[in-house]
């Protein structure tokens, strides 16, 4: 029941004018400052993805050639969007936790009240616009990081060709594939705050609270997005 | 008569089913001064914070201005919360935000007021708590004195007709706790604002108050001037002054 109503709370807030200031400061703390641990993070992963997919592939067909478009599909439909939002929940998310359990704990959410200032509004709504924002801006980034880090391994390492890989990633993926991507990183990003302030809201006292308020929105985040991601990837598949 | 600004009436708050209060009637007049006394985990901060609207009765009612909170529509709630500013027990200062910043905040997003002058107000109320000199820095980066005194300047910042301070001399030393006290005095009586001040500095209670609240058992055990507080022979609330354990 607290759920449903903290729910419905921040989405009334998120529906208001939102609060510039505070929009701007978090777009810069989720979004500018999360840029280069996602981009090293989505490369590495995109490196491993194709090389494992040729090992396989050689091993099942004796043959890597569509390794590369396998490889982009897989990136833009999953990894970019998955890997990056999966990476807020632990930066963004675990940070946000952990502020809104430590302003209950130290009586700053009362102060708000007391100025008549209303929490969701304040603390919640602009969190959640910077966040979804975010998390489409920064999947669009790491699709593209992930493209390249792909390229340079199935140029350098597996022998194809610029022209072998362009083609392979013309065939399998269209730009809906980009659009759905950046439609999921909002979804995903919008998740995150608001699963950060309900366990920062409602955990239990002390320091305890907060480390508990911390794991639990890290736990939540991920295990939704995962959820999220396979609700999304069934109803994108009609569009296809 | 005049109608007091905060009435309790028959007010119990529970937490599932221990009792914080039980049955608490209590009245603030306007200009009064109200300083709360008695042991450690009586219900004294619930009762701050139900006079504040922060905390919800469980039984009874908490009327401010003769409204009651819990009934006004949200737009009635936010006036009333604006005729009140609060120093918290634990200060509740925003600690993204510098000294300067922490004043400011209330009038930016509430008041009216341009930039500059809520800026000269800010100086203003920092100056008179005397901390004009450490504006550029973060609350963590002060003492705890220092605290208390930038909870009770933010608590001023938008003018408040009713002050609710709860512990404001806590841990300070004498010289400090002597300086917060002449400045909730001064700031008091040359605004009329009305004060509740929870203490367990005896000789600032009786400095300050124009009615003692002696809180015991969950409940408002006796109600006076110093002089009647003073003069008292309720055993619980003497045995409280000596220092000695009743429970």
């Amino acid at each position: 029941m607290i759920l449903v109503h903290h729910l419905s709370d921040s989405f009334s807030a998120i529906f208001k004018r939102p609060h510039f200031r505070e929009l701007i400061r978090h777009l810069e703390f989720a979004g500018v400052s999360s840029l280069p641990i996602v981009l090293i993070c989505v490369c590495f992963a995109a490196m491993v993805t194709i090389l494992e997919s040729a090992f396989h592939m050689k091993i099942l067909i004796q043959n890597d050639s569509l390794v590369p478009g396998f490889a982009a599909l897989l990136i833009l439909r999953e990894l970019g969007a998955v890997i990056t939002c999966l990476l807020l929940a632990s930066r963004v998310g675990a940070g946000y936790a952990a502020e809104f359990a430590s302003m209950k704990v130290t009586e700053q959410l009362d102060a708000l009240k007391l100025l008549g200032i209303d929490r969701y509004w304040y603390l919640v709504a602009p969190r959640t616009l910077a966040c979804a924002l975010s998390g489409a801006f920064l999947t669009l980034l790491a699709n593209f990081m992930c493209l390249y880090a792909a390229f340079l391994i199935s140029n350098l390492i597996l022998g194809h060709s610029s022209s072998a890989f362009l083609a392979g990633f013309r065939v399998f993926v269209t730009y809906k594939d980009l659009l759905f991507a950046a439609i999921k990183g909002f979804c995903f990003g919008a998740t995150i705050p608001l699963i950060a302030s309900y366990f920062g809201f409602f955990g239990a006292e002390g320091a305890e609270g907060v480390g508990q308020a911390t794991t639990k929105s890290v736990v939540a985040s991920s295990v939704t997005i995962i959820i999220i991601d396979f609700i999304l990837s069934w109803l994108f598949s009609h569009f296809y | 008569m005049a109608s007091p600004i905060i009435e309790l009436d028959q007010v119990t708050v529970r937490f599932g089913e221990s009792p914080l209060l039980e049955d608490v009637n209590l009245q603030l007049e306007e200009g009064q001064c109200l300083v709360l006394l008695g042991p450690s985990g009586e219900g004294k901060t619930t009762l701050l914070k139900l006079m504040a609207g922060l905390q919800i009765p469980t039984k009874g009612r908490v009327l401010i201005h003769g409204i009651n909170p819990e009934e006004s529509s949200r737009k009635e709630r936010k006036k009333l919360f604006l005729e009140m500013g609060m120093l918290f027990q634990k200060n509740a200062l925003f600690d993204s935000m510098s000294v300067l910043e922490n004043v400011l905040f209330p009038m930016r997003e509430i008041s009216d007021l341009t930039e500059s002058e809520q800026h000269r107000l800010a100086s203003e109320l920092l100056e008179a708590v005397e901390l004009d000199h450490v504006k550029a820095l973060f609350p963590h980066e002060i003492s705890g004195g220092m605290q208390k005194r930038l909870g009770i300047a933010r608590a001023l910042s938008l003018k408040p007709r009713i002050v609710l301070y709860d512990d404001p001399t806590a841990g300070l030393d004498p010289i400090t706790s002597k300086r917060i006290a002449k400045l909730i005095k001064d700031l008091s009586k040359k605004e009329n604002v009305s004060t509740v001040i929870i203490t367990n500095d005896m000789m600032r209670a009786f400095q300050l108050a124009d009615n003692i609240v002696f809180v015991w058992n969950k409940q408002v055990d006796m109600i006076g001037s110093p002089e009647v507080a003073k003069s008292s022979q309720k055993e619980p609330f003497r045995s409280f002054l000596r220092g000695e354990n009743r429970a």
